[in-house]
């Protein structure tokens, strides 16, 4: 069991961490609410109406782009940390990973996944279009 | 281990990674990358002609790669690579193999139909080589945890291609219906890896196998558990009754030649991993699992067939005809033998070959009379021998040589497991496993009736002006690369049908390492 | 290639042709002139085959051997005994006839494509020596033919059509499965992987492994014959079929079933046919009563046929198990005889149908007035069916009865009963679709000339074979006391190793 000890120890650490940056938050911070301040989504924008409405898929959208990244680091990481061991191997491999990665960004970014104003990529509207119109896209004819 | 190496600071000992080995799925993934580069540094979304052609070559290079391993792997050269976790042997090569015959098949005949539902984006044929990649990695996983990332690479691409209908409330339910319960059935299969890592100590395949062999566990409740879950999730992925409930739906509403690419491609992945664990690493716990396996085989041929019966929509008896080759495969597992292997794998090359072509015919069939890729009954087929007489014929064949017609691949498919049963001296199971085809025999025909019997003119109205429409609208272009699949399809099935022995040498090749 | 290689191989050939023959709609006569020529050719080269064969020796001849698939020990091996060579001959010439009557069938290219494909398939059927080749061809008699009846059928053709492939498809099922079994048991005594006909029959089977396997076999040809009980498909089919499809199904296919028993049940299992005759010489009597007696009580002509169908097909199956030199002999002579007057008496009621519209006895009547002529060939195809002597169907059936009289006495007493039930109703049919007064006035055409040169050469055959049958004899005789020897003097099965009487002593 002894192997087991350094992951306990992290568990341990790790939820006084979490438990602690509360109530240190709780105890120390300054508690001045408003109304936005109370609402969901606290991230500087004033909801204009109640939570349970449809938003935008665009939200998720960015979010799991976001995600992507996140692993991209969470293994950039530990080869940082271990880099001069790893040698040319440890190169190519994260430069590889690296590049999957960045070759899906360039495509989401070509397909307009990170482009916010009005005016859309052509591709994108199409398919909308089609969604929105039920029809079954075999019908019409091309 | 790992994690406390790093805290003590010990070397870290590199794995050798054999970029030999990997091949197939670096050439998969590659095609993958390169389409998505293209698409997003063009400037233009839509450019199916390019798109299909580095899909065409990534398929054929897998395919020659694999096609040069297995001639590799005659001699010496099988090996595990990639510190074991990676099998690179005959075995993986013939499903590599298999692997490229689905993605030629298929490239060449879904794009065309896709675009009627999606236009000409590159995500189809991404989607398609991402979840071929895992297929073969699958294939060639001989670690637990390998198999289990290839199933889901696998399996999360299809669940997307299956839901590519988005708009249509049957495709909407089988994608999620799919989605769903494949996650569930991954969990579980997540599951039984943990219990039998928890029995034995590890992951890899090879060295279970050697543990097992060694040891002799006292209380192996958990290890037969895991084994149980691990079949679970297998039997899932296969569709093998009583696992089987998702597959009519999905293969109702996915798109045709979704249903026709995903039938075969996740049975080629599954059945691959489903031998190399079962045959090969749990060799020793055959008295253990056997029952369950063969329990599993008979309940699917039989099931299959009979819900074939009562069945009016025409992908939903396919679906049923899967499930029940499915239990026909599965035979060939519970068999066993090191001939039965190389018999399934025939078997499975066969089938996927025979199910891809019947699928384009379906979706030709639906072009043709004016449908998209949705449900298709078979009083829509009715007349078509008389409108479409080659149509019909061809698809007519492909039907048959499912239910095993001689002279094609099916028959020979069925021969070869019935072969391998009887050579463990399970009569009874040969029995039961043919009268099933008796049975499907039936529903297959039923197929073929509905499009050789009836009188256009019987119809309503409505569906002959569709005919009438769509011969106006010359669809031949579009359906002229699905042709070519589809032609190809055929004479694969009828050429080694009549001539098998070159492709029964090569899936004699097809040894597992270990 | 051989003669039988070609046999298989021109009407195959033929088959995969027609699709693609570019021909309109308009001229589409000439597909049916290249099925014709196909078919005669074919008839030509069987006469070669009959002409050139050695009609003193037992053995195969004619014969090919090469590898086929290797990796199941699977070899192309043909070959052609007496049995065979009438057996090809039948075919042959059915096939021709089938090919010109084809009238009412509106899809030319199809009907010619299936039938060739069903020539190529019979032939394959009747000269394979190798257990593989033979299931292989054995089951794609199966698609032509179901094309060929739900096709081109009548009324509820579809469903009789799947009612008969899946019946069919079933019993094959276990042939294939004790095909297999036969030959790994083969495999493990002497490790050559084969299916060889010649080379399984020395297989050393245990008396149960014995049983079991001649069980699967006869599963499949009994289906295929009919033989009592497994006949419930027959009707339907004959029925339902277009009249082509039914010669072809009566007078050839029906036979794949009697000729499999003869072939491979004797021949690979003769201890546990001697051992099984009982049963097997029961069915064959059951079914010979049992299809006049409801025959009998048919009322519609095509049914009628189909009921007395299976009870001649009762006679040959009684003949085989009778296993004396007369029985075989009778019964091997019987499956020619029988495919040439039910495909005339199958003919005619085409004409009775394609005149009237049904083949409703009730809704007969009279003709005899109205077309005198029509009514004699009837006459005499019925009396050949009935075993008048001087006709062709008398002297199988005679031998018949001479050799399970001989061999199985009490069988044949009763079998007897069935001759008596077979001029019953086929007279009585007769007479009420001749003579009896007139239930419809419309008017009854005769017979046309292309309808008369279509069973002019069944007329001849029932007439010639029935008065000189000895050139079929003389080479059907040797094959059919080689195989009553070869049943006869087959020894006991292998002992079970621990048989019953030894496991009793060591509990004792």
């Amino acid at each position: 069991m002894a192997q087991y000890l350094p992951i306990v120890i992290m568990l341990v650490l790790g939820g006084v961490f979490a438990a602690g940056s509360f109530i240190g938050s709780g105890l120390l911070a300054p508690k001045r609410p408003h109304r936005a301040k109370l609402a969901p989504y606290e991230c500087g924008i004033v909801p204009r109406s109640e939570p349970p409405e449809r938003f935008p898929v665009r939200f998720f959208l960015v979010a799991m782009i976001f995600i992507i990244f996140d692993i991209e680091i969470i293994f950039l990481y530990p080869f940082a940390a271990a880099a001069g061991e790893l040698g040319t191997f440890g190169v190519i491999e994260v430069a590889g990973f690296a590049l999957v990665v960045f070759i899906a960004f360039a495509y989401l970014v070509a397909n307009g996944a990170l482009s916010w104003g009005p005016s859309r990529k052509q591709s994108y509207r199409v398919v909308e279009e089609r969604l929105a119109s039920k029809v079954p896209t075999g019908v019409r004819g091309e | 281990m790992i994690f406390a190496n790093v805290l003590s600071q010990l070397p870290i000992a590199l794995p050798a990674i054999s970029y030999k080995a990997v091949a197939p799925e670096l050439v998969l993934f590659g095609g993958a990358l390169l389409i998505l580069l293209v698409s997003a540094t063009v400037g233009k979304r839509e450019l199916p002609g390019l798109y299909r052609a580095i899909a065409l070559v990534a398929a054929l290079a897998e395919g020659g790669f694999s096609g040069y391993q297995l001639y590799l792997a005659q001699g010496a050269k099988a090996s595990l690579a990639v510190a074991g976790a990676i099998a690179y042997d005959g075995f993986s090569a013939f499903a590599g193999i298999v692997v490229a015959a689905i993605l030629l098949l298929a490239i060449l005949i879904g794009p065309g139909f896709i675009k009627r539902i999606a236009g000409d984006g590159p995500e189809f044929l991404v989607l398609m080589l991402i979840s071929a990649m895992g297929a073969t990695v699958m294939a060639q996983g001989e670690d637990l945890i390998v198999i289990f990332i290839g199933l889901e690479i696998l399996s999360i691409a299809l669940y997307v291609m299956v839901g590519y209908r988005i708009g249509d409330g049957l495709a909407r339910e089988a994608a999620f219906k799919y989605f769903i319960l494949g996650g569930f059935s991954s969990a579980i299969f997540l599951y039984g890896i943990a219990l039998v890592y928890g029995a034995t100590g590890t992951t890899n395949l090879a060295k279970i196998g050697a543990f097992l062999a060694l040891n002799v566990l006292t209380h192996d409740g958990v290890l037969l558990f895991g084994l149980a879950l691990l079949l679970l999730g297998f039997g899932f992925k296969v569709s093998a009754v009583p696992f089987h409930l998702w597959s009519p739906d999905v293969y109702q509403g996915a798109p045709t030649s979704v249903t026709g690419y995903m039938a075969a491609m996740a049975k080629v992945g599954a059945f691959a991993a489903l031998i190399r664990v079962f045959d090969i690493a749990f060799a020793g716990q055959i008295v253990q699992w056997r029952p369950i396996v063969v329990g599993l085989a008979i309940l699917s041929m039989v099931f299959g067939a009979l819900f074939a019966l009562r069945q009016r929509e025409l992908k939903k008896i396919l679906a049923y005809s899967s499930i029940n080759h499915a239990g026909f495969i599965l035979l060939g597992v519970y068999a066993g033998t090191a001939a039965a292997i190389s018999n399934t794998l025939f078997y499975l090359i066969a089938y996927a070959v025979i199910v891809v072509g019947t699928f384009g015919l379906v979706s030709i069939v639906q072009d043709s009379i004016g449908v998209s890729e949705g449900s298709c009954s078979l009083d829509q087929l009715r007349g078509l021998a008389r409108s479409r007489p080659a149509l019909a014929t061809v698809t007519a064949i492909m039907v048959l040589a499912q239910a095993g017609a001689p002279f094609t691949t099916g028959f020979l498919a069925k021969f070869s497991i019935i072969v391998s049963v009887v050579e463990i001296r399970e009569y009874w199971v040969a029995v039961v496993a043919m009268l099933s085809a008796a049975i499907a025999v039936a529903f297959y025909l039923r197929i073929v009736l509905a499009m050789f019997r009836g009188e256009p003119e019987e119809v309503e109205g409505e569906r002959v002006l569709a005919i009438q429409g769509a011969a106006t609208e010359a669809p031949a272009r579009r359906q002229a690369l699905a042709w070519i699949g589809v032609s190809l399809s055929l004479v694969f099935t009828v050429g080694f049908g009549i001539f098998p022995q070159p492709l029964l040498d090569l899936a004699a090749r097809a040894h597992i390492v270990g | 290639m051989g003669y039988l290689d070609w046999l298989i191989a021109v009407p195959a050939v033929g088959a995969l042709v027609v699709p693609f023959i570019p021909v309109s709609e308009e001229r589409r006569s000439l597909i049916r002139g290249f099925g014709l020529a196909i078919s005669l050719v074919e008839l030509v080269l069987a006469a070669v085959v009959g002409v050139q064969f050695n009609s003193h020796a037992s053995g195969y001849q004619f014969v090919t051997d090469v590898h086929w698939i290797q990796s199941f020990g699977v070899s192309w091996f043909l070959g052609a005994d007496g049995i065979t060579l009438v057996l090809i001959l039948l075919t042959a010439l059915l096939f021709v006839i089938a090919m010109f009557a084809m009238k009412g069938v509106k899809d030319f290219r199809a009907y010619v494509g299936w039938m060739l494909l069903l020539e190529a398939a019979c032939m394959g059927s009747f000269t394979s020596l190798d257990l593989f080749a033979f299931f292989v061809f054995f089951e794609l008699t199966l698609i032509p033919s179901y094309f060929l009846i739900a096709d081109f059928g009548m009324g509820a053709s579809g469903k009789a059509a799947v009612k008969f492939f899946v019946y069919t498809f079933a019993g094959s099922a276990l042939l294939l499965v004790g095909i297999v079994s036969l030959v790994f048991i083969h495999d493990s005594e002497t490790h050559r992987l084969t299916f060889s006909l010649p080379a399984l029959m020395d297989t050393h089977l245990s008396g149960t492994t014995q049983l079991l396997l001649f069980l699967a076999f006869t599963a499949a040809f009994a289906v295929k014959t009919p033989i009592f009980p497994f006949h419930t498909w027959s009707p339907d089919a004959y029925r339902a079929a277009p009249i082509p499809a039914v010669v072809m199904l009566a007078g050839v296919m029906a036979k794949l079933g009697s000729y499999g028993i003869i072939r491979f049940d004797l021949e690979l299992f003769p201890s546990t046919a001697r051992s099984l005759a009982w049963l097997m010489l029961t069915l064959a009597v059951i079914g010979i009563l049992y299809g006049a007696v409801v025959a009998a009580g048919e009322r519609d002509l095509g049914r009628l046929v189909a009921y007395s169908s299976l009870s001649h097909m009762g006679f040959i199956v009684l003949g085989i198990f009778a296993f004396s030199t007369e029985g075989m002999s009778g019964s091997i002579l019987q499956m020619v005889n029988h495919g040439i007057y039910t495909a005339a008496l199958f003919l005619l009621l085409g004409m009775i149908y394609e005149r009237r519209g049904t083949l409703d006895m009730a809704k007969l009547g009279g003709l005899q007035k109205r077309a005198p002529i029509f009514a004699a060939v009837f006459m005499l195809v019925v009396m050949a069916s009935v075993g008048l002597p001087g006709l062709n169907g008398f002297i199988g059936e005679f031998l018949i009865l001479v050799g399970t009289f001989i061999t199985h006495r009490w069988w044949a007493v009763v079998a007897v009963a069935g001759v008596v039930a077979s001029a019953v109703y086929m007279l009585w049919a007769y007479q009420r679709v001749f003579h009896r007064s007139q239930a419809d006035a419309s008017p009854f055409g005769e017979i046309k000339l292309k309808e008369a040169l279509l069973v002019a050469p069944l007329l001849a055959l029932i007439v010639l074979l029935g008065l000189y049958p000895a050139p079929l004899l003389a080479r059907i005789d040797p094959t059919a006391s080689a195989v009553v020897q070869h049943v006869l003097a087959a020894k006991g099965p292998v002992s079970d190793g621990a048989s019953l009487p030894a496991v009793v002593k060591g509990v004792k």
